[in-house]
């Protein structure tokens, strides 16, 4: 029933091939390597590719990969077991030309093959014959429960009441006992609570207490009633600030045309050609700060560290002596430490488990060197796959497909999406005074229609960068246009005439900027899939901001979503590359440049890294990964 | 008996003892001797140690032995790779590791072969890790469908030819135009103009780019060629390049056997 079977080394080289049908599958394991295996997803164990289901195993010790392969519709129980029985025969037979790496040698496996997948087949049958064996209660969720959660009452609100009945009550038993006369009434009632709380704390009910105590410190902040003061509300003394009656003294007047647009003499002419680099503190000084600093920060984990120690001390030893095999309950708390320090660092939690399950998989079964520990080599593989994640798949040069499409006559279109206030228009801004300094000329589309002041904004933009860059400069042409029809417009009708205005002005960059939207309304993202589809831009940019965390992974899933579904078309045009922003205010937690390649795959392509045009930088894979391994 | 007269043959005596023992601080004069000649010799010791280490380190640098095959994606690299050091071509799927073997070149030694996975995310990691024992490069491209590729293979190019490593090391460069066994491949002639064109607009793009967040001290690429004039590869001072075709499926391998041999 298999349709494809193979074994091949982690270096693409195919030991042994089996071929059931005609069909070829090369495409599909390419497909699957570059999909699972190079994107990092290795926890995921089978693929889909066309209508073919492939499922794979590694060994890490020899550095082999087996790949099955078989029709989607068929679910196939026996494969799994049926990988594990190959590996473990191949390698057996085959120990010593592996070590080698001799893979040039011809492996001839066929019986091998046939009778381990007979039995795999068969024990598949024995597996869809037995009766289904009821689970222990030990196995059941009920046993994960606790007692005082499975006590059923008739209705939640029955459950509350029942409980509010109970501590009313105790007040009501309790008063004529001696009290303070300096406690309140309301600070009695929470000291009866939670005496009654106490004393059903020694009862069987554990979960009540919990509840009570919760209550209390909340009842207990609102003490006293203070009257609410509301800022500017109207007090005589706020009369001059709220008095919009006559021009304030502000010295000069409003809105002087030239002074306003005063270009910054430093920013010119900062973003051509070669461009000074960032401060980047060296290891050692960094080391130096750390060592104080980690006195604070690292309290639990040095607790940790030092149970490692003990231990580590012992495999030490068993390192000088033999090879060690990593297994996954070795590999358990490193990957669990790892997996914090990550979600410490802002990547989003789904995404740095499934990281470490990827490493995890990636080592199983590898072995050890002598001197090498555990720790630094899951830490090593950890690096090894954020870096790749973080490296583009595809080439990343603007300007040079900015260039081909100036040859091609045509102008280069590129559209900004993103949720509300990540800084889409301000990072337009400064990619569009990086393609200027270039010598291109740009033409933005105020396709944002709702929010105020959207279109002022761009327009202020447009001014301040074309009296930095005046025509004079440029032959007489003016650099930056704006396209803007008012507010309340269709966005993808405006962005369709902007693109031809482009085409016939000659103009070589369309810069779309949208309105931001939720990643969960509907109809804006309805209307934002028509505007990509209508006007089929080159580059759709996703912006968004560094300090984002886990909502990294929705926001980018569903935009992606948003845009296949609502395309109606074979090919839809997804997210193709990722603005990260506001990169300055997050210090060292980076990780959310890692939940947001993990998740589409495309890369970053710039970085905003503040509030003025020269600060938009690109992605150092290995800077980004050094600090978030830190 | 025997045992115990054994050890009285040479018995000694009292004198000579006193003697020896005399003699521990009676060697306080010739100590300081020895303490003179050992430290006029210690500067002698520091340069012989230290033309030692010249020596290793000189025959570390001179002995790069490896040939990394670069590449794009499906270009031939693993094929080339398995026909040189196999003698037999295998089938291959996308490599996701680096392949090493070694290749004996007569009368001149052993030669590291290195195959560099193509893709785009791994490639780089590989690539730092063997450059610098690079003593020769070949890029291997697919010369049937550069027309649709061109952007990409000139960017790996460049890369390639731009880093400071390899520049600084000079390993020699060979452009392999493979898959020439394809009716409609290009002959290295056209290719090398081809991309001569790209590299020219490249080199333009790729010094404008912006600069990388948290960037260290130096600048990751240089200007290839000479300012002012067009790209050409006989430009690029510091590195020889060559073109040479091939085909991997039919195993024409001759022009890179000959160039292996030039550049042992």
């Amino acid at each position: 029933m298999l349709d494809f079977f193979s074994i091949f080394s982690k270096g693409g080289i195919v030991l042994w091939c089996f071929q059931g049908t005609s069909q070829i599958f090369t495409s599909s394991v390419n497909a699957l390597i570059k999909a699972v295996i190079l994107q990092e997803r290795t926890g995921q164990l089978s693929y889909d590719h066309d209508n073919v289901t492939l499922k794979y195993k590694l060994d890490n010790e020899f550095e082999l990969v087996y790949v099955v392969a078989y029709q989607k519709i068929l679910k196939l129980s026996y494969v799994d077991k049926f990988l594990n029985d190959i590996h473990m025969e191949f390698r057996d037979a085959y120990k010593n030309e592996l070590q080698l790496q001799q893979f040039g040698k011809n492996f001839e496996i066929s019986e091998m093959f046939t009778s381990i997948l007979k039995s795999a087949e068969e024990w598949g049958k024995l597996q869809a014959a037995a009766p289904k064996v009821m689970k222990s209660f030990e196995e059941s969720q009920k046993s994960k429960k606790t007692v005082a959660s499975m006590i059923e009452r008739k209705g939640d609100d029955k459950e509350n009441k029942k409980v509010k009945k109970v501590e009313i009550k105790v007040p009501d038993v309790k008063i004529p006992e001696p009290i303070n006369v300096e406690l309140s009434e309301e600070d009695l009632i929470q000291q009866k609570r939670r005496e009654f709380a106490e004393k059903m704390a020694a009862g069987k009910n554990k979960s009540k207490p919990t509840t009570e105590k919760l209550k209390s410190p909340k009842a207990a902040s609102k003490k006293s009633k203070e009257s609410r003061v509301w800022p500017l509300g109207g007090a005589p003394k706020d009369m001059e600030t709220l008095d919009y009656t006559k021009d304030k003294d502000l010295g000069e007047s409003p809105l002087p045309q030239q002074a306003v647009y005063l270009p910054d003499p430093k920013a010119i002419g900062t973003l051509q050609g070669e461009v000074r680099d960032m401060d980047f503190e060296s290891e050692s000084e960094e080391e130096e700060e750390d060592v104080e600093e980690r006195g604070k920060n690292d309290y639990v984990p040095q607790q940790v560290s030092q149970q490692k120690k003990k231990t580590g001390i012992f495999s030490l030893f068993k390192n000088l002596v033999g090879s060690k095999t990593i297994s996954e309950e070795d590999m358990a708390p490193v990957l669990d430490k790892m997996r914090d320090h990550l979600i410490a660092k802002n990547v989003a939690s789904e995404i740095a488990g499934k990281l470490c399950d990827s490493v995890a998989a990636k080592l199983n079964g590898k072995v050890l060197g002598t001197f090498e520990s555990l720790a630094n080599t899951v830490k090593a593989s950890l690096t090894e796959s954020l870096v790749q994640i973080l490296s583009p798949r595809r080439r990343v040069d603007i300007l040079r497909d900015v260039y081909e499409s100036q040859k091609q006559k045509r102008p280069y279109v590129m559209s900004f999406c993103g949720v509300n206030g990540v800084g889409k228009s301000t990072n337009l801004a400064k990619i569009c005074f990086w393609l200027i300094e270039n010598n291109f000329r740009v033409l933005i589309a105020a396709c944002d229609t709702f929010r105020a002041g959207a279109v002022e904004q761009l327009r202020t933009h447009m001014r301040h960068l074309n009296s930095i860059h005046p025509p004079e400069k440029h032959g007489g042409l003016q650099m930056v246009q704006l396209y803007e029809k008012g507010y309340g417009k269709d966005a993808a009708g405006i962005a369709l005439e902007a693109i031809n205005h482009a085409q016939e002005a000659g103009i070589d960059v369309v810069m779309i900027d949208t309105a931001g939207r939720m990643q969960d309304n509907e109809p804006l993202m309805r209307a934002l899939a028509k505007l990509i589809k209508v006007n089929e831009p080159d580059l759709v940019l996703f912006v968004g901001e560094a300090l984002v965390g886990n909502e990294a992974v929705d926001q980018l899933v569903k935009f992606n979503q948003a845009l296949a579904d609502y395309s109606a078309s074979e090919n839809p045009h997804t997210i193709d590359g990722i603005v990260l922003t506001k990169f300055d205010t997050i210090d060292d937690k980076v990780g959310a440049a890692i939940s947001m390649t993990y998740i589409t795959g495309q890369p970053i392509v710039f970085i905003g890294t503040g509030q003025t045009y020269a600060d938009l930088k690109t992605l150092n894979v290995k800077a980004v990964v050094s600090i978030l391994m830190k | 008996m025997v045992q115990q007269s054994s050890l009285l043959v040479n018995p000694v005596e009292p004198n000579e003892l006193d003697e020896k023992l005399r003699l521990i601080p009676q060697d306080d004069e010739d100590q300081g001797i020895n303490c003179v000649v050992w430290k006029a010799g210690l500067p002698s010791y520091l340069v012989i140690l230290f033309f030692i280490f010249l020596f290793v380190w000189r025959k570390g640098r001179v002995s790069r032995r490896g040939i990394c095959l670069v590449g794009l994606c499906e270009s031939g690299k693993t094929l080339i790779f398995s026909q040189l050091i196999y003698k037999k071509a295998v089938e291959s799927f996308t490599s996701m590791k680096e392949n090493v073997g070694v290749l004996d070149i007569a009368n001149k030694g052993a030669l590291k072969l290195i195959d560099i996975p193509g893709h785009e995310r791994v490639r780089q990691r590989f690539f730092d890790s063997y450059k610098n024992t690079a003593r020769g490069i070949v890029f291997v491209l697919d010369s049937f469908s550069l027309n649709k590729d061109i952007r990409d293979v000139a960017e790996y190019l460049y890369t390639i030819l731009s880093d400071p490593v390899v520049s600084s090391n000079r390993p020699q460069v060979l452009i392999l135009c493979n898959k020439q066994d394809h009716p409609l491949a290009k002959g290295p002639q056209v290719i090398q103009s081809v991309l001569e064109k790209e590299m020219n607009v490249l080199r333009n793009t790729q010094t404008n780019q912006l600069e990388a967040v948290a960037e260290g001290g130096n600048r990751k690429s240089f200007y290839l060629g000479q300012e002012g004039k067009n790209f050409e590869f006989a430009d690029i001072r510091s590195l020889r390049v060559e073109f040479a075709a091939s085909s991997a499926q039919t195993e024409d391998l001759e022009n890179l056997k000959k160039w292996l041999q030039s550049v042992a």
